[in-house]
């Protein structure tokens, strides 16, 4: 022991430090080991942690990766989802966020051989705030992303996938967040992601990962596959798609989407269901091409689709690409575009004007829509003229021959005076109105001619305007002189002490009755339409607004130019009896037409608004004649009184008056609060109601227009003629009665068995109005004959049974 | 459905968006003549483009709890660009459109509180609480900066650097476009991009 321990002591020693020194590369080699070891596993715990790690929770939102299928094959591709369910309030961004906002990035840590793709956005949403809009996503972004395998991947070897991602997630203010998730998928021979394979992501069933790929995937914009134009040289923007690639319909290899010949045989009736795309918006790839956050509106003409933008900072300088979405009553559709930047031409009902886009002879442009300025400006002309001989004018004709009766015994200069009036009042208001269709227009609304009758409110102030004036000339009432004072003038002129030539304050007053008297007439005759004047008025809408504005002043000029002429050459009134007591009686019986007219208003306004807006309306006629009487006894009893009784009364007129006219401004109210339903059930049951009296009396069966009844008629076979009326257009009512439901006619249509559609626009519709623009046309009425196999013919806008008989017997039309 | 279709309802919305597209279309265009502006700073003083005539001017509209605007607060990237404008004689104001109640609103006390503890060097700060001033220029984000001659005339509008990130570790290697803009004019040129996309918080108008 104690050798062992001398030994040990010594050699002991020694041997240690011997075998210290032996060992110590050995040791080196452990330790080396260790280090390498701990290394590796801290940097493997780093980098590929377990697949748990594919979810981040934050406090905005949570965030995971989920593999298409766990198993791949090399060679192969896989898709990933970076799914963000947001809470309630917040949204993230698509890759233009808009106006403010940054879309999520995404860094991959990714082995050799294995690379990402970019991300598939989703079709995204308009998020506004406050005045700025934001394209994004909220409740769920989904994020696609492909993973490309290489084919020499090793089999069996695990593919560790990291992904660091940065978002913004923002509600009223915006918080940056970022994740980490980490996944690995195995490789393997033969398995690709076919559905042999078992998918299941981390926490999740393999139902709600298919379902959230299908969703994405579903959401990926498709490529357009058609022409594209964008004209980014003014405001707004416009971006003109072919519209049989919108709406889905197959597009025959002969139709102008491509310049190509055209191919009379080939043609198809092509039918318009703008009414099936029931919001279109267009989201540009990047920030400056539009304003994020302003209105797009889109009209369609023929075969194209015209979408108006609001152009951005830097419009000219952006790619003119973007995603467009359609939602249909079907869902929702989106599409990827690049527009081809090109200066086009105004969408003229002409296809011609479009290039590369062959015309389609009177198909879907009538016959009406390659005017020229000239041309049109003539048909205006001859239109206005006309609108003197239509039915909707004979309301004002009491007003006229007032005119012409008080201007007996006048000299001809003031004669002159008041025809030149005349024609200014009637220019004036045609000028209002058509700066109004145009202002309308330029902001997108697709209001047509007539426009303004749609409204029940201004019917019913129409309704009550006539009224007064009506209660005027019949003694009624005592009105002041001026625009009101439409009976007033004839009085100041005719109750002067002789006939000789009365003073400059009259001949003022009467002049400006005059004014007033051309601006009703225009009032009253502007909503129908006359030969000749649909093609112009149609024309005009399509034109600049200066030419459009010379042909709605042009029939102005049309309509007031027999009545000045008149003025002028009064040889026709010389022979009016001389001015007496025939003239008092003259008025009051003229009264009578106008207190038709108001009717007929009261009974547009029950088929715009049903029974509530009719009571409505009533009401607030009683409260303006109760207004106005009382006004009336206070001008004409009013100086026997105190003068706070007389202030008091008057102040009750006026309340009245004033009363009168908000109880009539509120239909618009009572349209968009309770009738939006009843009121559309009310003109449907109308619509059935007439359908049925007509069967019983047994004149023409009548449904209503659709394009998609239009549609399946056609498609079925059957000849159609197609009616687009409104309840406001005496000239559609006048040609229903005499020429449609004649018993010859309604014979002819039962042997050939054409279907006859109605189309009602007393109210707005755009299904019509689109209709009526292929056509050419703004307004109503519009008479369309769709021949079997052969083109629609338009037919006059005065009928007679004639007429409609004969356009009957057109080749291809029935019976042979 | 029935009531989009209603005519006075789409006149009525058509005309609210006309009007709100005149708004937009309103918005200053680089090469034109500035939008005029009379706003009030935090010391009460009343500040309009008259003021500003014969000055090169920079506004910049921020927030002070936006991301995108701490980025280069808390780098000092912000307060650089500004002392870099002071010494070069060029008027740097600072525009905060919150409307109150909304987030970034501030009291003029709080703003100036803000300027001295970040060391910011803004000839002022303007409070447009009424959003006029913002809605004028078109300002969309925080940051956004707009350019002005000593004509009054615009000359540049956008973001202030070309990477659209809250990452502070993006102001290096960054584009920015206040510097390369004050270095153009020092050198008498044309700014070579005087409009880009202004990224940021939207402002809470």
């Amino acid at each position: 022991m104690t050798v062992f321990d001398k030994g040990w002591t010594l050699s002991g020693w020694r041997r240690t430090a011997f075998w210290v020194r032996r060992g110590l590369p050995f040791w080196l080699l452990i330790l080396f080991w260790f280090i390498t070891a701990a290394a590796v596993a801290a940097a493997s715990d780093a980098e590929f942690p377990e697949a748990s790690d594919a979810e981040v929770v934050t406090d905005h939102l949570t965030a995971r990766l989920i593999p298409e299928f766990q198993h791949v094959m090399p060679g192969d591709r896989v898709d990933l989802l970076l799914v963000f369910d947001l809470q309630p309030g917040w949204h993230t961004y698509w890759r233009n966020p808009g106006d403010s906002g940054e879309p999520p990035r995404l860094t991959w840590t990714l082995p050799d051989g294995v690379r990402a793709g970019p991300i598939r956005w989703p079709y995204p949403e308009r998020i506004p705030v406050g005045p700025l809009a934001n394209y994004g996503y909220s409740e769920q972004a989904l994020h696609l992303i492909a993973l490309h395998i290489d084919p020499d991947w090793p089999a069996g070897q695990p593919i560790p996938i990291l992904l660091d991602a940065n978002w913004l997630v923002c509600a009223e203010h915006c918080i940056p967040e970022s994740g980490r998730f980490a996944l690995t998928l195995t490789a393997q021979l033969g398995a690709s992601g076919g559905g042999a394979v078992s998918g299941d992501a981390e926490g999740l069933g393999d139902a709600e990962a298919n379902a959230l790929f299908a969703q994405a995937r579903a959401a990926v914009p498709q490529p357009f596959g058609a022409p594209v134009l964008l004209d980014r040289d003014g405001s707004p923007l416009r971006l003109r798609l072919p519209w049989a690639k919108l709406s889905g319909q197959p597009i025959e290899p002969n139709e102008p989407i491509e310049p190509v010949e055209s191919n009379q045989s080939n043609q198809s009736v092509q039918l318009k269901q703008p009414d099936a795309i029931k919001q279109l918006e267009f989201f540009a790839d990047e920030w400056g091409m539009i304003e994020h956050a302003a209105a797009q509106t889109w009209q369609l003409r023929g075969d194209w689709l015209e979408l108006a933008l609001s152009p951005g900072a830097t419009p000219a300088s952006v790619a003119p690409s973007g995603v467009l979405v359609a939602t249909t009553a079907d869902g929702v559709r989106a599409w990827e575009l690049s527009a081809t930047p090109q200066s086009l031409p105004p969408l003229a009902a002409s296809a011609d004007a479009i290039p590369g886009a062959m015309p389609k002879a009177g198909q879907h442009s009538g016959p009406d829509a390659t005017l020229g300025l000239p041309l049109a400006l003539l048909f205006a002309f001859l239109g206005g003229l006309a609108l003197n001989l239509m039915p909707c004018v004979f309301p004002v004709l009491a007003i006229k021959l007032m005119g012409l009766a008080e201007q007996r015994g006048l000299a001809l200069a003031a004669r002159a005076w008041h025809g030149l009036m005349y024609s200014s009042g009637v220019l004036v208001f045609f000028g209002l109105l058509g700066g109004g269709l145009l202002g309308l227009r330029a902001a997108g609304a697709a209001v047509g001619w007539g426009f303004q009758l749609q409204s029940p409110v201004f019917v019913a102030l129409m309704a009550g305007l006539f009224l007064v004036l009506g209660l005027s000339l019949s003694g009624a009432l005592t009105l002041g002189s001026g625009l009101m004072g439409l009976g007033a003038g004839g009085r100041l002129l005719n109750a002067g002490p002789n006939t000789g030539p009365p003073d400059r304050v009259r001949l003022d007053r009467a002049a400006l009755a005059a004014f007033g008297t051309g601006a009703l007439a225009a009032l009253v005759a502007a909503p129908c339409t006359a030969p000749f004047m649909g093609a112009a008025i149609g024309y005009a809408l399509t034109q600049p607004w200066f030419a459009a504005l010379a042909v709605i002043l042009t029939l102005g000029l049309g309509m007031a130019f027999p009545f000045a002429l008149l003025s002028l050459f009064p040889a026709w009134t010389r022979r009016l009896p001389r001015p007496g007591p025939w003239m008092e009686r003259l008025k009051q019986l003229l009264a009578f037409p106008l207190f038709a007219t108001t009717a007929w208003l009261l009974w547009v306004l029950t088929q715009q608004t049903g029974p509530n807006g009719l009571a409505q309306t009533l009401i607030s006629l009683l409260v303006l004649a109760f207004g106005l009487w009382l006004l009336d006894v206070v001008r004409q009893d009013g100086h026997r009184w105190q003068r706070p009784a007389r202030l008091g009364l008057r102040l009750l007129g006026f309340a009245s008056l004033l009363m009168a006219i908000v109880l009539a401004a509120q239909l618009g109210t009572l349209i968009d609060a309770d009738t939006s339903t009843s009121a559309g059930d009310g003109r449907q049951q109308a619509i059935q109601q007439a359908t049925q009296q007509a069967q019983a009396q047994g004149v023409l069966p009548s449904m209503p227009y659709s394009a998609a009844t239009l549609d399946a008629a056609l498609a079925e076979g059957r000849s159609v003629f197609v009616n687009m009326t409104a309840a406001w257009c005496i000239t559609c009512l006048v040609n229903e009665r005499v020429a449609l439901t004649s018993d010859r006619v309604a014979q002819a249509f039962a042997e050939r068995d054409v279907l006859y559609l109605k189309g009602d626009w007393t109210n707005h519709d755009s299904d019509i109005s689109a209709y009526l623009s292929d056509f050419g046309r703004d307004g109503v009425p519009l008479y369309v004959y769709y021949p079997l196999g052969a083109e629609p013919q338009v037919l006059p806008q005065l009928l007679t049974p004639g007429l409609v008989l004969e356009a009957l017997e057109t080749p291809g039309g029935g019976s042979n | 459905m029935q009531q989009a279709q209603h005519p006075l309802l789409t006149i009525g919305l058509t005309l609210c968006a006309a009007l709100f597209s005149l708004n937009l279309a309103a918005a200053p265009e680089v090469g034109a003549p500035a939008p005029d502006f009379s706003v009030i700073d935090t010391k009460g003083e009343v500040w309009t483009l008259d003021h500003l005539k014969g000055k090169t001017t920079i506004l910049e509209w921020t927030n002070h709890d936006c991301p995108y605007v701490r980025k280069h607060y808390d780098s000092r990237n912000m307060q650089r660009l500004q002392h870099k404008a002071a010494e070069e004689g060029v008027v740097w104001l600072t525009v905060i459109s919150s409307a109150p109640g909304k987030q970034g609103h501030v009291s003029p006390e709080q703003a100036d509180e803000l300027t001295a503890s970040r060391e910011a060097a803004p000839v002022a700060v303007l409070l447009d609480e009424s959003g006029e001033m913002g809605g004028a220029y078109g300002a969309s984000t925080t940051p956004h900066l707009f350019m002005i001659d000593p004509e009054g005339t615009l000359i540049y509008m956008g973001g202030i650097d070309d990477r659209p990130t809250s990452d502070v570790a993006d102001i290096d290697g960054a584009t920015n476009y206040v510097d390369q803009a004050l270095a153009e004019l020092a050198a008498g040129e044309a700014l070579s991009t005087p409009v880009t996309r202004p990224y940021g918080c939207s402002i809470k108008y």
